[in-house]
Parts: C-alpha cells; structure tokens; sequence
C-alpha cells in the first residue's frame, strides 16, 4: 500500500462553535466498546514490534533455534550489548551511515517543500495555456510504475557523471513530485483571492506573494510534505543501492542489508537491533509530530 | 505541558545539532576524497560481496594493496551477495563496468560469451615469464580442478576447456553435517568414509524413531533434512546417477531418465511417506533453525560455509559426513566456487591483474581461509593447520572436505543458467516439497516448460541492431514539429500583455516540475518504450540492443505462463487486500474518532507499521512470524483453532497454494496507517450539523453510517481504492525477501516477475515491455474505477 498523502475533504474553518462529532454524542457503552477494541487492535499491531524489540535481545543460538517467543525470564537474559555491537564499525558501520542519511534526507525535505510550493502555486493561482492539461499529466505520472523509468534514468545520471554521489538521490526532490504539489495546489486555490490582490495592490511582487504570504499560511502542508519526505527518504532503500557505491556513502538502508550475507541472515539478532535503532527516529518524530500532523491533513482539504 | 514542551525543544534541538554534525562529518569526507583522488591516478573499481567477516578482509587487504602501490586508488563495492548481481548488472549496463569483480559461476558462461570479462591465460603467461620457477610454483600451488571451472569454451559451451576466465578465491565442496548426539543415541555410526542411501534411510528410521522415547518426549525427532536448491538437487542426482541433462546438451532433459526419477521417488516417499526426513517447505527458514534445535540428525548438501554458523551451536555436538551414494561408480562431489575476475574494458588491465593476483593468492588467502567459509584455492594453505583447524570452531574432521576434491564433477550449465535455475527451483518443489504431483509429471512439466523457453522465437538470431541514429533523429524532428506547432497557435491568440506576463510567470513557477517531468518521466519513459520493442541484455551498452519489433509483446500474450501466472497472483492479491485494507482502516479510524485518551498512542502505533511494511526489515520479520513452527502467527492460532479439531496452515509452505496470497494480504493490512490517518481527518472534516440533521430525521447509528458518513468519506475511499490498487499491483520487496515467488510460483508478483526479467534473466526488452503492459493496466484500471464510481462518490460542493 502506498503512504503516500492523500487529499482530504475540506474542513470548514469556523473555530467558534464546535462543527464534528464530540464527545457528547457517545454513549458509555460506545466508549467503552471503542476503548476495548482499540486496545486489542494496538495489540494485534504491536505484535510484529514485540518479536523484533524480543529477538533484538536475544543471543545468537536463541534466536537461532527459533526461539523468538518467549520474553526474557530474568534481567541477565537481556543481552544489551546486541546493541552497541550491532552498530559496531564491523558490523553495521552506524556513524557515517547516519550522517549520510541526515544529510541526504534533509536536503530531500528542504526541496520537496519549496519545489513542491512553487509549483502548487504556479498551478492554483497563474491562469496559462495549457495548464489543465499540464495538471491531468502530471496526476496520472503518478501511476507510473518506477520499473518504467528506472535504467533510463539511472543512465542519464551516470552521463551527468553523479553515480557514487548524494546528488541522484537529491535533485528528484527539487523537482517536485506530483502528489505533494497536488496538495499545496489544493490549498493555495482555497485561499481568498481577495487576500492576494490586497498584497499585490500594496506592490508585492509575485514572488513576495509566494513567499511572504502563501508560504508562511501553508505550515500544515508544509508538515505534512516535510514528514513524509522525511521518513521516505530515510527508509529508501532502492534509490542508494543503484546510485550509491562506496561503503563510506551507506545510508542507514543500505547498512541494514549489510546483515543479509550469502547465506541468509547471519546476525539475526543483531539486525533485529540495528532496525530498531533505525526505525527509532521515525518513530519520535511521528509521535513528536503526530496532532499536529492528524489536524494538518484535516486542514489541508482536498477535491478530486 | 512545560514538560512536554521542554522535551520538544530538546529534541529539536538534538535534531538541529544532528544534522549540524551530518554535514560536518560528510563534508570532511567529501575534502578527504577529493584530494586522494588527486594524488592517486590510476583508479580501480572491486565489487564482491560477503558478510562483515569476509567485507573487512576484503577491506584489509584493499588497504594493504594501496599502501603497497601508491599510485592506486581501490573503490570498494560490496552491495551484499542477495544484491550484486543487480549491481553489477546496472554498472555493466551503463558502461561503467567495475574493473575487478567477484565471478558467480552461473553467470560467467553468459559473461564470457558477452565478451564481458577478460581471458587471464596471457597475463598468467606474462607474470610466469617475468616471475620465473617460483611464480609459477605459485601457480602450480592452485588446485587445478579449481582452475579448470574456470574455462569456458564458447564454441562448444562447456565448462572445462578454453580460456581461463578468473582465478579462484576460494571453494568448496558438499557434505552432510551430523547431529552426533542423534546418530549415538540411535546407534548408527558415524560414516566418516562415506555411506550409502540404503545406510541413510535405515539411519533416518532409526533416528526418527527416537521421538518415541522418553527421553525426547514432546520433540518431534527426524533423521535428515535436506536443502535443495539447483545445486544441491543435482548432487543427489547424481550421486543416483541421474543429472539434469543428457549426452545430447542442453536441449536433451533427463530428469524422466531412471538415474532422476529413482533420486526425486527417494526423497519424495523419505519425506511424504516414511515421514523420516523433514519435509523444509521450499520457503528456508533463516538460519536453518531446525539443525540448531538438535531435532535433526543430518542436514545438506551443504558446503563448507555453516561450519563459522553451527560452531556457536552449545547443545549437541556436530560433525561433517561425506553425501551419500546409491552405487559406488555414482560418488561425485559438487563444487561451489567463486572467482576473482576482471572486465574486458578496464583501462588498467595490468594492474587489474596484479590486484587479482593480490587478494587470491596473497597474504590475504591465510586470513580468508581462516574465515571457515571455504577451501582455500591453494594446496598449500589447503593441506595447513589454518585449515584443517581453524581456530574459534569446535575440532571437525575439516578433512573430510578434502577427500571429496578427487570426485568432484564439474557442473555444466546453459548459457541461461539463471532461467534453468530459476525454474528448477521454482517447479521442482511442486513434486518434492508440495507432493501436488508424481515425480514423472514434475519432470516432463520442466521439460516442456524449458524447451518452450528455448524455442522462444526471441531467441533466433535473426534480428538487427536497433536504428538509435534514426530513433534520435525521429524524436528530434517530433520534438521540433509540436514545439513549432504549440509557437505558432500560441502566437495566433490574442493576449493582453498582463495575460501575457501572468502566463509566464505561472510557467517559471512550475519550471520545476516541468524539467523533472521531461527529464525523470517522459524522456525515460520514451527510452523504455523503445526498448521494449528491442532485445537487450541490459550488459552491453545499450547501443548493441537489437530490433525484435513487438516480438516481445507476442512472447507476452502468447508464450510466456509465467507472466499469466504473475497476473494471477497479483491480481488475486489485489482483489482481496484494497477491500481489506479500505475496511480495516474506515473502521479504525471511527474508533479513534470516538474522543478517546491517549489517542497520540493509538494513532502512533497504528500508523508506525506503515513504513516498514515495505522494507526489508518489515518482510524479515513477517517472513518469521508466518514460520510454521517458531512463528508468532501460528503459536497464537493454535491455542484458538485446537478446539475445533485444525491447526494452522503453514502459510508460506505446504499450504501454500490457498494460504500464501491471505499471508501477504494481512501483512498489508497491518501496513495500512497511512490511509486510516487520512480517513481520521476526513472523519473529523465532516461537520456535526449533517449528524444533527440526521437524528432529527429520527436515522439510528447504522443509518448515519451509511447515508452520512459513508458519502461525506466516498472521495476520499475513492482516492484510496485508486492509489491502494496502483500500489498493491507493485509490491515487490515482501515478496523477494519473503518467498522469493515461491514455493512452485504462489507469490510470484507481477514486479517481482518484471525484476527477474530485468536483472536475472538480462531480458530488459522484455522487462520494459512488462513494466509498460503494467502501465496500461493500471491506466485501464484506473479510468474504470473513475467511470465506475461517478454515481458513488459524492462530491460535496460540486459545481456542475
């Protein structure tokens, strides 16, 4: 299933009285009936994360003989040292992978956002020959499967000289991908026309309008674009095996893989380790940035 | 709330300060290249692969080699064994060839039939001349069976004769390894010196008939388990003295031949019958567990690489046995073996040479041989202490390795030895690991299937080179005409000069996309639409592609089960799991809707699988969890199907026919978060006053649902069907990691079928014909869910 964002239906913005379903409207019963069910469904999701939190703990010839299941009986079977030695320079090489992968998914996100945004703009508010089609066109690339695509681009990169660098990885993302532009279209056609023409009546330029106006008032999108990019750049996985090749230009994705040997996985429970460590930032900027991120998708609004 | 809110900014903070450091340390790196580089001028490129132990030997000695030769700079490469054929296959493709590179034996006929990889006879010569007696004691030093694996005559085909295309690095050969303890309790002995099948199978009888004693209550004890891919099979076949094929080459299958059906009868009645030997279902259980559970009495065929793994073994002792065989002209051993090599078309060949002489035969080969994977290539460090008792590994008779180099046969392969392989793998587990079919069936099944395979009209060589001078041209021409065309109607209607500027400023603003759709979507697509009418390796430079016309189409629609094969499970795949997956997560998200506490917990827990449900940490888990006897999924079925008289199928094995595609289809529902947080928010924008209005009309709960909140959610269940099909239609990495297709096909994906095209089987004409075929029925889709749902999606506010 894609996680990509997907567009929402408007909310109407009146903060005075309260417009959706509250708390008043639930019965005792109901409450208690969702309580139940979602604590058995978080349970059920959770179960995957209990195996790997479990094996990343365990020693090789437990997690070896299959012993995945049973939780530690007593403190000393808690091996902590799984983790640092699963991130040791011989095992996964943690350090230089994690700068790499900050600095590419960084640059990633700075990108997408203003990319993203100006083109949204360009679309929700230039009249131009040509931009209902240019629109429909952009949408439906996005059912382009990347298998399509992938030698020929993969070739103009090396022509550009950029294999073994961050720049493949990069520069995509300051070319603006369809579904976020999809969503700071829909928003920026929301606002008031009259909010634009004031600001170019005080003599602001197109650009200023962008940027000192339609920037600052889109932070929902912003998040929502920046937290997605975030967590797709920083789990990509197929993108730095094709482009990048030095062991010293591993991202976090790739150093993961580096525990799939010949022969199967070797340190299982290592690699258990290694992907909790990996996944953990993911995880703190979700929940960090989880309201804000359920409100901003509410707010972002979206037609077909 | 102040706390929360300090921990917020400190984590900011923290963050801030991380990526101050990233691009501090990246950029001292960046400055350190740079100047390497410049003071180094001759740079070669290695890939290999390998687990740390062997990356940091390999690393070590790239190392030493530079220190030694200044003038050199080493890239090393090591993208890990399941990846370095696609690797090397992308370098190869876009012209940049890695100048040293491991040599996999199945793909080394095809290379060097590509003329891909350098013949090293010359520059052996060249060395032995300028080195004397003692260099070419060195060379005498090499096992010369080792040696002879890789030679490769062209005319003829075969491995064995012709020119030397690597120089070994290492090899081994087949054993079985012993549960001691088992064999002792059972009273068999031993074979250190070898055995017959009848010897095995009155020792998996004896040994499975511990279960019974009290010792072993509640442990289901078997004689054997075998692991059988291609390799391995053909071993056993041959030690029936049967093989794949016949004196008449590689057209002439003999696997209905009496030699093969007596080895695919033996294994199937051991396994499905006798039920003396564990029926391992074709999906391998990483790490082998059933040995390390001390349950097994013998496991293999298998080389020397699991003596480093089962030395960690502490509860029962374990040895290494000779393969048995059925007559005693049959004894013949199988080498796995791995070369370094180097490309046609490095610029440095000479260095490329002396490199490969380096890390084969250098200081380096102690070290490796140290590792336990292997059998070192050279005699000398063969016959050693360093091999025969390596240290951190419990004393075995290492020995025994050795004693099967004078029966090892060498093993012929087609030039598409990755399309025999594949489908041996894939067909063979229908009749050994499934028992679906009589072992006669199965063989005629593969028979037919590889000959269609070989009768392939795309395998003529009939077809001329593709006219890329003539593709430009036409383009550029095309290009040229519509430009001058949209200037000309452009010019033709009147604007205003502020229209006029609007215009262009509105085009300057979606520059961006513009470059990234001509650059990243449309050129490309161009590029793979015209190579789906060609015939490419995707090895040779793309200017060698040859012109097949819609050949590749015909093969699609016509020749090829397994593209329908493919549709079917994905198509089966998607029927079930975007329903699924919709439901799952509108039901969630109105119960998170319900105000509830600690809803940042819900929403994070049920939103955080969705970003590894894709990747390989999420499919390494699943594939644990859906194992039959150690999976989580079954020790929670179990308890709850036994009243009911059933047990839990085994989801990605013997069931797997009815139960693989279910497997998946609740791996991508727990993936599902992302699209419940986007219904939570459509919930939440639906406004009260529709409810208000509704219990006035006197509806109840359930007809609220369904005539309010189900229309006010249909635009966005209409986005989420789309995009869950487009998605569900490319899953790709659950399947690789988890079953790889398997068993017999079940799970082979679309994109994962589209993947083996491209890069295992080097058919990129015929993977872009997939890839764009995928494109139209996912576009036909599409279109049909829009025409579909005009009457069911309600948009609010909808202007007509």
């Amino acid at each position: 299933m894609g996680q990509s964002p997907r567009p929402v239906i408007p909310a109407q913005t009146d903060p005075r009285r309260p417009k959706y379903r509250s708390m008043e409207q639930t019965s005792r019963l109901e409450k208690i009936t969702a309580y139940t069910l979602l604590i058995v469904g978080s349970l059920i999701f959770l179960i995957p994360f209990y195996f790997v939190i479990n094996a990343s703990f365990k020693t090789e010839a437990q997690v070896n003989a299959g012993d995945f299941i049973r939780p530690p009986a007593k403190a000393s079977e808690v091996h902590v040292g799984n983790y640092p030695r699963s991130l040791a320079p011989d095992k996964m090489d943690f350090w230089p992978a994690l700068s790499n992968t900050v600095v590419i998914t960084t640059l990633c996100v700075i990108g997408q956002v203003v990319s993203c945004s100006l083109v949204g703009f360009g679309f929700a508010r230039f009249r131009f020959r040509g931009r209902g089609l240019l629109f429909m066109i952009m949408l439906s690339t996005m059912m382009l499967p990347a298998q399509v695509v992938m030698i020929p681009v993969f070739i103009l990169f090396r022509t550009l000289g950029m294999i073994d660098t961050f720049w493949p990885l990069i520069i995509p993302m300051w070319l603006a991908s369809p579904f976020y532009v999809f969503m700071f279209r829909q928003f920026f056609a929301q606002i008031p026309e009259e909010l634009l023409e004031a600001a170019r009546i005080d003599g602001a330029s197109n650009w200023r309008v962008y940027w000192q106006l339609m920037l600052p008032l889109s932070t929902p999108v912003i998040a929502i674009v920046a937290i997605y990019t975030f967590l797709a750049a920083w789990n990509d996985f197929l993108g730095p095996l094709i482009y990048l090749n030095s062991p010293e230009n591993r991202t976090l994705a790739l150093a993961l893989n580096a525990f799939r040997g010949e022969y199967g996985i070797s340190d299982v429970h290592l690699l258990m380790a290694a992907s909790v460590v990996t996944m953990l930032p993911c995880i703190v900027l979700f929940f960090a940035a989880q309201r804000y991120f359920v409100e901003s998708v509410a707010m972002t609004g979206l037609k077909s | 709330m102040t706390i929360a809110s300090a921990v917020r900014k400190l984590l900011a903070l923290a963050a801030l300060l991380i990526v101050v450091w990233a691009f501090f340390d990246v950029g001292r790196r960046v400055v350190v290249r740079w100047s390497s580089k410049h003071e180094r001028p001759i740079q070669l490129t290695v890939v290999h692969w390998g687990e740390q132990a062997e990356d940091s030997i390999v690393d070590a000695l790239v190392q030493r080699y530079q220190r030694e030769n200044p003038h050199v700079q080493i890239n090393r490469i090591n993208p890990g064994a399941t990846d370095f054929r696609s690797k090397l296959k992308t370098m190869l493709a876009a012209g940049t060839p890695p100048d040293v590179f491991y040599l996999p034996p199945d793909s080394f006929p095809e290379l060097a039939s590509l003329k891909l990889v350098h013949p090293l006879d010359d520059y052996i010569k060249k060395d032995i001349d300028a080195g004397g007696a003692k260099t070419k004691a060195l060379y005498d030093d090499f096992f010369p069976i080792v040696m002879d694996a890789y030679r490769y005559d062209a005319a003829t085909g075969k491995v064995g004769t012709g020119p030397l295309y690597g120089l070994p690095k290492g090899f081994t050969t087949a054993v079985m390894y012993v549960n001691l303890d088992l064999f002792q309790q059972a009273g068999v002995n031993v074979p250190y010196d070898g055995w017959t099948w009848d010897d095995f199978e009155v020792a998996c009888r004896k040994i499975a008939a511990l279960s019974q004693t009290p010792q072993y209550v509640g442990r289901r004890i078997y004689g054997a388990s075998f692991d059988f891919w291609p390799d391995t099979l053909r071993q056993v076949l041959w030690s029936f003295g049967g093989d794949y094929f016949g004196p008449g080459g590689f057209r002439d299958v003999t696997l209905d031949e009496p030699g093969a059906q007596e080895a695919m009868e033996f294994i199937r009645r051991l396994r499905f019958v006798d039920k003396t030997v564990y029926n391992n279902t074709g999906v391998s259980t990483e790490g082998k567990q059933e040995f390390y559970t001390g349950n097994i009495g013998c496991i293999g065929p298998y080389g020397r690489w699991m003596t480093p793994r089962y030395a960690s073994i502490s509860n029962f002792r374990w040895d290494v046995v000779p393969v048995p065989y059925k007559r005693k002209q049959d004894r013949a051993s199988l080498m796995f073996y791995t070369a370094w090599t180097m490309s046609a078309k490095t610029r440095h060949p000479d260095e490329s040479f002396k490199l490969i002489k380096f890390l084969c035969a250098g200081p380096g080969a102690v070290d490796q041989s140290r590792l336990g994977l292997e059998i070192p290539p050279l005699k000398s460090i063969a016959f050693s202490p360093d091999f025969l008792e390596p240290p951190g590994i419990p004393r075995y008779h290492a020995k025994t390795f050795l004693d099967q180099i004078p029966s090892i046969r060498l093993q012929q392969l087609p030039r598409d030895a990755e399309f025999w392989t594949r489908l041996v793998d894939d067909k063979s587990k229908q009749a050994l690991a499934l028992n679906e079919v009589t072992t006669m069936q199965n063989a005629k099944d593969i028979e037919q299937l590889w000959l269609n395979e070989l009768n392939s009209p795309l395998r003529k060589d009939e077809f001329k080179p593709m006219r890329w001078d003539l593709v430009v041209f036409t383009t550029i021409a095309v290009l040229a005409a519509l430009v001058t065309l949209l200037w000309i109607r452009a010019r033709r209607e009147k604007l205003g000069p502020l229209d006029r500027a609007t215009e262009r400023t509105g085009y300057l603003f979606i520059l961006p996309w513009l470059i990234g759709f001509i650059a990243l979507s449309l050129g490309p697509m161009v590029v793979s639409l015209l190579l789906s009418f060609s015939k490419w390796s995707g090895m040779a430079p793309m200017g060698e592609a040859l012109s097949v016309g819609g050949a590749n189409y015909r093969e699609l629609v016509a020749r090829d089960p397994k593209f329908y094969q493919s549709l079917k499970v994905t198509i089966c795949y998607v029927a079930l799991a975007v329903p699924l997956a919709q439901i799952t997560a509108i039901a969630v998200a109105m119960l998170m809707n319900v105000r509830v506490r600690g809803i940042a917990v819900y929403r994070t827990v049920f939103f955080i699988p969705s970003l590894i449900v894709a990747s390989v940490v999420g499919a390494v888990m699943w594939r644990q969890m859906y194992n039959n006897e150690y999976g989580m999924v079954n020790a929670l079925l179990r308890p709850l199907l036994h009243p009911f008289g059933t047990t839990p199928p085994d989801w990605l094995g013997r069931d797997a026919r009815y139960w693989a595609i279910p497997a998946f289809v609740l791996m991508s529902v727990w993936g599902v978060g992302g699209a419940m947080i986007l219904y939570l928010a459509g919930l939440k924008g639906i406004p009260v006053s529709l409810y208000e209005a509704a219990t006035i009309d006197g509806a109840g709960r359930t007809r609220q649902f369904w005539n309010v909140t189900l229309p006010m959610l249909s635009p966005l269940i209409f986005y989420n069907v789309v995009m869950g099909i487009i998605g569900s239609f490319q899953v790709f990495v659950q399947a690789m990691v988890m079953t790889d297709g398997g068993p017999n096909d079940f799970t082979l994906f679309y994109v994962l079928q589209l993947y083996r095209q491209a890069f295992v089987f080097h058919n990129m004409g015929y993977a872009s014909a997939m890839a764009w075929v995928l494109f139209l029925i996912l576009l036909g889709l599409t279109v049909l869910v829009f025409r579909g749902s005009k009457n069911l999606v309600y948009y609010e506010g909808l202007k007509a």
